[in-house]
């Protein structure tokens, strides 16, 4: 009987200890990452999501680099060869484009994933302190402004290529996702109504934002007129394009850098960049270093600068200079400092923008035309202009803003030529991407691909 | 009627004898013939009687027989039976044989054990003498051809680097498909944790030679003990025990050497000079460029071929170096093994060591390894038995960087000939400063060499303590455990020399240490009692386990000088990361096995299984199995047929799971896939910032895995000949996906339970005893075939690899190459050409070919799963000497031979050096070939293709080992017990039409689940020759 009540004891223990374990055991927490329910409750929740925003601007496949070299291998016309080993970067410059493409599926999805950032804040704006409110407005709508700009002008028809209003653009996304609904498989929208929200966005964004910024990294009211310009210069109007340009100008705020090197110098802020992307040792990284960069800057050497565009500056000129040679070929060093900041834009191109508007319509809005451009050809050490042609403005356009990103519009807008393409080529429009195509029914691949 | 009378008439004669005869006691000691260690727990019993007792933990006992008539057997778990017949004798020590017809195995099942006789599931056993002469890192890479079904893929011949595993087939596409690893009751840490880079392979800390076996669980009834853990299999390691008897001392030393499987030839500097002159002339003449022009690809080319050469080309001192047998180096291994075992009647005790130094073929490539086992079993009383196991290692790894990056050695059969391996200004390895740093071409991996390291630094705790205790005699209650503790410190510098690969001037130096606490307790009751014919054992019981890793990452750049190596004399610290993560699992198990009449046996069980990892809408999963065989050789129609010996039908349904969801995820969602979360990793500009990064899930749960399995167990001639044939389907549904959704939302993928796949197959298994007698030849063949189909992905195609060529598919198997199909070269003009292969109007195929790359329809080519599979192993021996001579082989899959495709058979698009076969492009003169024109910076052909998809099926001489045993007379005089000297040859042969390095690949920085069979550069396996010793005292 002992016995049987010893065992009886130790059958109950050994049941006990295999049941004393219970579901607590199984709710665990994240320690890198935080609930969505807790992440955007406060003031600063919602500030920091806006630069979370600028994060995903960033990022190398956006303005890191990425929508950069995008836009000037797709229009390069040998004035630089791509000899690297990268095969998308090659297809780009090549003209061949595979719809699987990464670094264009890339920069779809990293640039929706920033809107989606940016979404988030507008989204929860009202929670935003009074202090704050109009500022992380107008950033958030900067940087959707300026993404969806970008979308619109790679992956669709360019502005006036055939009707606005039935050419398809990209979807129109403007609200934070939380989960994926039927309404997620969203249609392109046209070229019209991206263009209408991307001037809305601006508009309103310089509106909101301050003209006085500390760092020029952070979006300010003459960054979004600046944006704004280039906005009005690709649809053609030369009036807005040039009034923007100037309101930029006459700010007060912004100067030429002393010379033209300085402009490109890093972490002097400098007044010249009304835009730009910041990247540090800690942070971010300037994908048109690894790909203009010459080894000896660090960067893969990949794009090579040819003697037929080396040629197009004349012997003073020092932004004719501005190349290092390594292993017998020509780089760039706009962005020969691995960690230096990306120019997005430059003071240097206002003058410009307001020359080409005040020229084309016979104005004269905050100055003659040639003294723009002998500003900018001053500084260089250029000689001075004494007549001015339209083809002379373009030009110096090209001179001054080479491989930071412009020449893709320049080439759209002014229907140059690549090589035996025209510019409405279908060769010269991003395909959408091919994952984004399979992944979404509703949307209709671009005409050549 | 007769029978029974005859019957009756010898019963009473039996007892009329024995009631006659003299009683007598007879003692004596019971041994195994495998290494003379005392057997305990031997049945020894008097023959048709129920007298019977056990040896005790000394091999001792003690029977009174009847009368000198009497016959005495001797029984034994794993050891062929004896019946010695007693006569006059009173001692009567016995040695017994160790069973190799393997139907009296036992073998480890979780959370018991079985005997394989009575085994209903599909269980294949590995023992320790089966890899204990292979000269391999890590135990794993011993099972490869070993075990039927299951594939072992080592991926790359570096050193301690992750291996591929596959049980029945590739069971998962999002989630880990490797087995579920369980040392002595504890499941161990497995993952990946390497900062860069390729795979560490945390199997690399356990000591192959403590290892006394390894059962892999393959079917349902044997693995859903392991419930959502299981659906990729189990595999049970149990390390040696003590055992009572004599102390046994043994040492062993292995020594060798290894040489890469195979080299490739590329062009010599007067071809390489050949055939680019030629690619630039070509280049030229489409643009219609004039050579002479300074801006030309010819004058391009010549002024390249000078910069290369450091002055020496054209002269009298230009080189042609070969490149690529400079990645590889001397690489010598020795190993040194000592291992105590001992016991008494109330405790055993095992204790190991093992010291492994081994070099990589590739330069800069070494580990080394210490560990250290004890194992400890205490008899407390007669009802409680308690005991520790504890092992501890220390394995350094000097790794080499990703076969993706610039500063792989085996890069380097890439750089241009011409270009001298030192530096005649300076006599540095090329690439070196004060010298040009931007010759050779690409950076040179071999200034690595004295400049980096990349060292990992593992200290591992594997511990655990049980506690049995005999509730009754047939009640047993056990409480295991055991913790797997992981420190890893990983180290990398490189010093300012090594700039160019770095893009830091000044020296880069990382540190980072992962810590992995993984703790596990197990408590069951196990019940097991035969009465009459009816014979039951069960077992219930729970378990708990939580994982908790963290980590710690620093970054710096710019060192005072080249000695200092530590981040704290960094100037900048340019990185730093901390991260923590854990799951957990609560899990109730259940089984039961009855067998009646010896005969007919069923087996049920069940799991509960509740993890972290799972959405709050399914917070638990049941996995629960069943099972039946039939002994039909114990039926009277059977029973004594000469030829058959052993036949036993079984079969086997259950449901096994994969809970393995997210765990290699980024550190910011591991272990969490059905969360909706933002991160805090989104500062810019010095500010800090949040991004959101996952969408939620909450009705995120395991896959789950439906198993059936029929199979034969045969013995035939007194099972001279055995083996097993399987059939089994296993079915997954509620595949964990990440489906892509429209980027336009933000996200890339929600991770879902959406997709089914299957793995069908077939398996053989066949042991014969060609030779018995004093020269003994044994064969083992092992053979599967597996079908992987995914059935289901509701229309998603999940794309992986280089250049998107592999894909997960409705209807193909996981990893088919999905690319254009290479059509050969126009004989016209050189062009390289595609079939469109674009659907018609009516249906058909347009197998027109285009030489426009994008006009041409990327279809199935290929894939990346083997068919078959299989090994063969022959053992023969003589007197003393032993050879054993051991081939696997698989069949049916393809390799896609990329890094040189695209790169270095690749008609000169860029400057890499080529293949010899490339002198072979087409020429106005040589039109007839499969190999298109070269043309410099041109892509003539390098696109992405079946051009270099190619049939990966190959058979190797895995291991050969010839041994001798020294006789015991000549030993005992020197007071040895045992002497085994051998000699051991791996890899030394391989049959394949594979034209890369090595068809056993897979790209360290590429490989996924989807994206298999990759070569990029990567390193062959080793020929590894190894001469060993091992003596027991």
């Amino acid at each position: 009987m002992k016995k049987l009540t010893k065992n009886i004891f130790l059958v109950g223990l050994a049941v006990s200890t295999l049941t004393s374990c219970d579901n607590s055991y199984l709710d665990l927490e994240p320690k890198v990452s935080i609930d969505e329910s807790a992440a955007l409750n406060t003031s600063k929740d919602i500030q920091v999501t806006l630069n979370g925003a600028y994060d995903g601007l960033s990022d190398v496949n956006v303005w890191g680099g990425g929508s950069q070299y995008i836009k000037e291998l797709l229009v390069d016309d040998r004035d630089v060869v791509f000899g690297g080993t990268f095969t998308t970067l090659d297809e780009i410059w090549r003209k061949t484009i595979a719809t699987t493409n990464g670094d264009i599926t890339n920069l779809w999805l990293d640039s929706y994933n920033s809107i989606n950032r940016v979404n988030n804040v507008l989204s929860a704006i009202s929670k935003v302190d009074d202090a704050n409110r109009n500022r992380v407005e107008g950033e958030a709508r900067f940087i959707r402004g300026a993404l969806y700009f970008d979308l619109v002008n790679l992956y669709g028809k360019f502005w006036g290529d055939g009707d606005n209003n039935t050419n398809l653009a990209v979807p129109l996304i403007l609200t934070p996702t939380r989960g994926i609904t039927q309404d997620d498989y969203r249609t392109r929208a046209t070229v019209a109504q991206v263009y209408a929200q991307v001037i809305d966005d601006l508009t309103k964004a310089e509106q909101l934002l301050s003209s006085q910024v500390d760092n020029y990294g952070f979006a300010s009211k003459n960054a979004a007129a600046a944006m704004l310009s280039r906005v009005y210069l690709a649809q053609g109007n030369y009036a807005l394009a040039r009034d923007a340009a100037n309101r930029v100008i006459t700010s007060g705020v912004h100067a030429l850098a002393p010379t033209f090197a300085d402009a490109f110098a890093d972490g002097s802020n400098t007044e010249e960049l009304i835009f730009r992307i910041i990247v540090t040792d800690q942070d971010g990284a300037n994908d048109l270093n690894t790909f203009y960069g010459s080894t000896a800057s660090n960067g893969r050497g990949d794009i090579r600068v040819q003697s037929k565009f080396l040629s197009l500056y004349s012997s003073e000129d020092s932004r004719g200079k501005f190349f290092e040679r390594v292993n017998n070929l020509n780089f760039t060093l706009k962005f020969a400092d691995r960690y230096g900041d990306l120019p997005i834009i430059r003071f240097a191109e206002m003058y410009l923008t307001r020359a080409e508007c005040n020229f084309r319509l016979g104005t004269t809005v905050g100055a003659l035309p040639i003294s723009d451009i002998n500003k900018i050809r001053d500084r260089a050490g250029a000689n001075l202009l004494t007549n001015l042609t339209l083809a002379d403005i373009l030009k110096e356009r090209r001179l001054e803003l080479a491989f930071e990103g412009g020449n893709y519009l320049d080439i759209k807008r002014t229907k140059q030529s690549v090589g035996a393409l025209t510019s409405n080529s279908n060769a010269l429009t991003l395909p959408i991407p091919q994952r984004e195509i399979d992944t979404n029914k509703s949307l209709v691949q671009n005409a050549g691909y | 009627m007769k029978k029974l009378l005859l019957m009756s008439f010898l019963l009473v004669v039996g007892i009329f004898f024995q009631s006659n005869a003299q009683e007598r006691k007879i003692t004596g000691k019971v041994t195994s013939s495998v290494d003379g260690s005392a057997l305990p727990s031997v049945t020894v019993q008097i023959v048709g009687t129920t007298k019977g007792t056990q040896t005790d933990t000394q091999g001792n006992y003690s029977i009174v027989v009847p009368s000198s008539k009497s016959v005495l057997s001797f029984r034994f778990v794993g050891f062929t039976s004896q019946e010695i017949p007693v006569g006059s004798q009173t001692t009567i020590n016995i040695t017994l044989k160790e069973d190799t017809k393997a139907l009296e195995e036992v073998l480890v099942v979780g959370y018991g054990t079985q005997i394989k006789r009575d085994l209903t599931g599909n269980i294949a056993k590995i023992k320790s003498t089966e890899i204990s002469d292979m000269p391999v890192t890590t135990f794993d890479q011993a099972i490869q051809g070993k075990a039927a079904g299951v594939v072992v893929n080592s991926g790359t011949g570096k050193l301690g680097q992750g291996i591929r595993i596959n049980v029945r087939g590739q069971g998962s596409i999002s989630a880990s498909t490797q087995p579920l690893f369980v040392i002595d009751g504890i499941p161990l840490t497995t993952n990946n944790l390497a900062l860069q880079f390729g795979s560490t392979n945390p199997l690399a800390d356990i000591n192959p030679q403590d290892i006394e076996s390894m059962e892999v669980l393959k079917d349902a009834s044997a693995a859903a003990i392991y419930g959502a853990r299981a659906a990729n299999g189990v595999v049970i390691i149990t390390t040696k025990k003590g055992k009572s008897g004599q102390t046994r001392v043994n040492f062993g030393y292995q020594t060798g050497s290894s040489k890469p499987t195979r080299k490739l030839q590329f062009l010599n500097t007067e071809q390489y000079v050949n055939y680019y002159k030629m690619a630039a002339g070509n280049s030229d003449r489409i643009e219609g460029i004039n050579p002479a022009d300074g801006d030309s690809y010819t004058a391009y080319m010549n002024s390249f071929f000078e910069t290369q050469g450091l002055g020496t080309f054209g002269t009298a001192n230009q080189v042609s170096t070969n490149w690529g047998d400079l990645a590889y180096q001397d690489a010598p291994m020795s190993q040194y093994d000592m291992n105590i075992s001992s016991g008494t009647d109330k405790t055993s005790i095992y204790v190991s060591g093992q010291y492994l130094d081994q070099k990589g073929i590739l330069i800069g490539n070494a580990l080394k390894r210490a560990t250290g086992r004890i194992n400890l079993d205490h008899n407390l009383t007669n009802k409680f038995k308690m005991g520790a196991s504890m092992s501890l290692s220390r394995s350094l790894n000097n790794r080499l960087s990703g076969d993706r990056q610039f500063d792989n050695p085996m890069q380097m059969v890439a750089l241009p000939p011409m270009t001298p391996s030192t530096d005649p200004t300076t006599g540095l390895p090329t690439g070196s400063l004060p010298g040009d740093p931007y010759v050779p071409y690409y950076y040179n991996p071999m200034v690595n060499i004295g400049n980096a390291f990349y060292n990992t630094t593992v200290n591992r705790t594997i511990g655990s303590i049980y506690g049995q205790l005999k509730i009754s005699k047939d009640l047993i209650f056990r409480s295991e455990y055991g913790v797997d503790v992981l420190n890893q410190l990983e180290e990398q510098y490189y010093n300012s020399l090594t700039f160019r690969n770095t893009g830091v001037n000044g020296g880069l130096g990382l540190a980072r240490t992962v810590r992995v606490e993984n703790y596990n307790t197990n408590n069951f009751l196990s019940y097991t009692k035969a009465f009459g014919i009816h014979s039951i054992e069960a077992i219930g019981g729970m378990s708990f386990q939580n994982s908790t890793a963290k980590s710690h990452y620093i970054e710096g750049q710019d060192f005072p000088s080249d000695s200092y190596q530590t981040v704290s004399s960094a100037a900048r610290k340019t990185g730093g990361e901390s991260w923590e993560t854990s799951f957990s699992f609560v899990s109730y198990f259940a089984r039961a096995n009855y067998k009646f009449n010896d005969r007919y046996i069923f087996g049920l069980s069940a799991r509960v299984d509740g993890s972290s990892r799972f959405g709050k809408n399914k917070p638990y999963g049941l996995f629960p199995a069943v099972s039946a065989g039939w002994v039909i050789s114990e039926e009277e129609f059977l029973k004594g047929n000469k030829t058959v010996s052993f036949l036993k039908l079984r079969s086997s349904y259950g449901r096994t799971g994969n809970a393995e969801i997210g765990t290699e995820s980024s550190v910011n969602v591991r272990n969490f896939p059905q969360r909706g979360l933002f991160a805090g990793d989104a500062g810019y500009g010095g500010i800090p910032g949040q991004r959101p990064i996952q969408l939620a899930n909450p009705d995120l749960s395991w896959e789950t895995t439906d198993q059936f399995d029929v199979g034969i167990d045969f013995g035939l001639l007194d099972n001279r000949i055995s083996g097993e044939i399987d059939y089994y389907e296993k079915k997954t549904n509620n595949l964990l996906l990440n489906v892509n959704v429209p980027g336009t939302t933000g996200f890339a993928v929600q991770t879902r339970n959406v997709g089914k796949l299957t793995n069908k197959g077939v398996e053989f298994v066949l042991n014969t005893e060609n030779l018995v007698g004093a020269f003994k030849w044994r064969t083992s063949i092992n053979l599967a075939f597996n079908a992987n189909k995914v059935t289901d992905l509701q229309g998603q195609i999940i794309e992986g690899g280089l250049s998107t060529m592999s894909r997960a598919v409705e209807g193909q198997p996981i990893g088919t190459f999905f690319t254009a199909e290479y059509a050969g070269v126009d004989p016209n003009n050189g062009d390289a050409l595609w079939y469109k292969n674009t659907k018609n109007a009516d249906g058909t195929v347009d197998r027109t070919t285009t030489n426009v790359y994008n006009q041409a329809q990327r279809v199935v080519v290929g894939k990346a799963l083997p068919d078959w599979t299989g090994g063969v192993t022959n053992t023969f021996s003589y007197k003393g000497f032993d050879l054993s001579v051991f081939f696997n082989g698989q069949f049916g899959n393809e390799i896609n031979f990329y890094g040189v495709g695209r790169f270095s058979s690749a008609n000169g698009r860029f400057e890499d050096n080529q293949t010899v076969d490339q002198l072979n492009s087409w020429t106005s003169t040589n039109r007839n070939t499969n190999i298109p024109e070269a043309r410099l910076f041109y892509n003539n052909g390098a696109q992405p293709s079946s051009r270099f998809i190619q049939d990966g099926s190959f058979v190797r001489l895995r291991t050969i080992t010839l041994a001798y045993n020294l006789p015991k007379t000549l030993l005992q005089k020197a007071n040895i017990n045992s002497m085994r000297v051998f000699v051991t040859g791996q890899n030394l042969a391989t049959f394949t039409k594979y034209t890369g390095w090595d068809p056993e690949v897979n790209a360290d920085d590429i490989v996924t689940n989807v994206a298999l069979g990759y070569d990029f550069y990567t390193a062959p396996q080793p020929r590894t020759i190894t001469f060993g010793v091992n003596l027991g005292f």
